[in-house]
């Protein structure tokens, strides 16, 4: 078993190397395509930390009474935040949110008018976070009937809004995704099998000679995998070499998205090296066979 | 030089399949019995009529006929690349068409098979050529070197071991071909025209080398349109015509003689 082992990496080994030629162009190939399918991950998975990020945004806003008790206010806001859908409630006073909304204008350049005003004319609000921005619950009604409470600013149309658009988004790409991979699998497949067709006589030598099954499928399948470690190893190492100056360019965008860039990282890698292996595998796999079904 | 040693190796480590146990032979010693046997194509074309053809041990065998007549059918039912439509063909008490499809490698092992085009990989040399038939059946390293070296001395290519085919004669690819064939320690050479691509000289060359092995106890079926060399050797001579035996003959010639 061990020899068997041995003698099909060791034809894996010299079957790459004597048909170079072939090899090579089966492999660069395969770089090709798991930067192609790389390159629509991150992008998907950018596309997606991006809605996450707008979807964090939607919040229910309710608008304190004028001259409402502060312990009434933080009554509402324990009661609320434990409700069960709800993720946190944050209490933003008139001053904060006069504050907050000067340096929103400073940010945007704007010219501050504010202090033309003689008194905040900005509402203290409980700011409160959802879960699952689709499950409201009886969150907005709870609000809308404590007394310290002026008004809820209508958010279920916008939210519901958003997410159809994001959802729409995010099924898109992942069809994006399946459909470049489809046509990678059968570019891959058809490459190697142009590698197993130059080997043809070599088959059927080992066929005439009394070869087994396993002994003429498993160095193809060995060779095929080979070619998708070697075809992730490059892929990799060109993603690694490009993250940088990309990274660089791109930290505003993700310093303000919940992108964990190590995770990502980490799933790329997984997703190259099984993906490289899987389809030289499975190309092998399907050349061959047509070889021994005789 | 004697392949009784390396007869006596191969047998000690060959087992005889489980549950596959020999069919009764018809004729007690015969390496090949076709009985009956007809093959029609999916096409409709019938390569072989009802052939009956028994092969005992030790026998040298001509093939003769014109081309379609069936010689390359009857090979390939030999080795089971294709399987008789009709009727039996039972390889060293075997019947081929009720072998499962995992136990043919093993069969096709009993076989050492020559073809008229070498059939050698050009990347290897000819010792690696050899050792490939030993290593891709799964023989253990340590046996395939003295293995190796015995069929080539007995071909006579010792000095030739590590060249590439291309760089040798016709006749030396071809006894390539043969030690190839002989390293399993076959019961049987099938060569197919061995001598088609070679000149006169190089070709009676051949035929003595096939001769040698029949005398150390390998039976020989050998097609050939080499009428020269089968008349001159009066062997057995199973002539196909049409996909039938017309004519099956100890010590003949290549044309009927009345």
């Amino acid at each position: 078993m061990i020899s068997f082992v041995v003698f099909s990496l060791r034809r894996a080994w010299q079957g790459f190397w004597r048909n170079a030629v072939m090899s090579l162009a089966a492999t660069a190939t395969m770089v090709f395509m798991l930067l192609l399918l790389s390159g629509f991950f991150v992008v998907l998975t950018g596309l997606n930390a991006g809605l996450e990020f707008v979807e964090q945004k939607v919040e229910i806003v309710a608008d304190v009474k004028d001259g409402a008790p502060t312990l009434a206010i933080e009554a509402v806001q324990a009661r609320v935040a434990a409700m069960p859908e709800v993720a946190s409630v944050e209490y933003v006073n008139a001053t904060e949110a006069l504050r907050r909304f000067q340096e929103r204008l400073k940010q945007q350049g704007r010219e501050d008018l504010t202090t033309a005003l003689d008194k905040n004319p900005l509402p203290g609000s409980l700011q409160v976070k959802l879960k699952d921005p689709k499950v409201f619950g009886n969150v907005v009604e709870s609000l809308r009937a404590d007394p310290s409470i002026e008004r809820v600013q209508e958010v279920k149309n916008l939210i519901d809004r958003v997410l159809t658009v994001t959802n729409l988004l995010r099924t898109g790409g992942v069809l994006v995704l399946a459909l470049v991979g489809i046509v990678v699998l059968f570019i891959i497949v058809n490459t190697i099998r142009l590698a197993v067709v130059a080997r043809a006589e070599e088959i059927e030598i080992m066929r005439l000679v009394g070869a087994s099954d396993a002994f003429i499928r498993w160095p193809f399948i060995f060779e095929g995998a080979l070619v998708g470690l070697i075809g992730a190893a490059i892929t990799l190492g060109l993603l690694a070499l490009g993250a940088e100056p990309l990274g660089r360019v791109m930290t505003g965008f993700f310093e303000v998205l919940p992108l964990q860039l190590g995770a990502l990282g980490r799933d790329l890698t997984i997703i190259v090296v099984a993906t490289g292996v899987g389809l030289g595998v499975l190309g092998s796999w399907v050349s061959v066979r047509s070889y021994l079904l005789k | 030089m004697t392949l009784a040693p390396l007869r006596a190796a191969a047998r000690s480590h060959r087992q005889r399949p489980v549950g596959l146990a020999p069919t009764e032979s018809p004729v007690d010693g015969a390496v090949l019995v076709l009985h009956d046997v007809t093959k029609a194509y999916p096409n409709g074309n019938v390569a072989l009529r009802d052939v009956d053809l028994v092969v005992p041990e030790g026998d040298f065998v001509f093939l003769v006929g014109p081309s379609g007549a069936g010689k390359s059918t009857l090979i390939k039912l030999i080795i089971r690349d294709e399987i008789a439509t009709t009727g039996a063909v039972i390889l060293d008490g075997q019947d081929l068409a009720r072998l499962a499809r995992r136990q043919v490698p093993k069969v096709r092992r009993k076989i050492g098979i020559i073809f008229q085009d070498f059939k050698l990989l050009p990347t290897k040399t000819v010792r690696e050529n050899v050792a490939f038939a030993l290593e891709v059946t799964g023989t253990p390293s340590r046996e395939i070197g003295p293995a190796v070296d015995r069929v080539l001395a007995l071909v006579g290519l010792t000095a030739q071991a590590r060249q590439l085919p291309g760089t040798l004669s016709g006749g030396e690819q071809q006894r390539t071909a043969i030690a190839r064939a002989l390293v399993h320690d076959p019961r049987m050479i099938i060569a197919d025209e061995p001598t088609g691509n070679l000149d006169p000289l190089i070709s009676w060359e051949i035929l003595q080398l096939l001769l040698r092995i029949n005398e150390l106890g390998v039976t020989v079926l050998m097609a050939t349109h080499n009428a020269e060399i089968v008349t001159a050797l009066r062997k057995r001579v199973v002539a196909l015509e049409d996909g039938r035996i017309i004519r099956d003959e100890e010590a003949a010639a290549y044309h009927r003689e009345d």
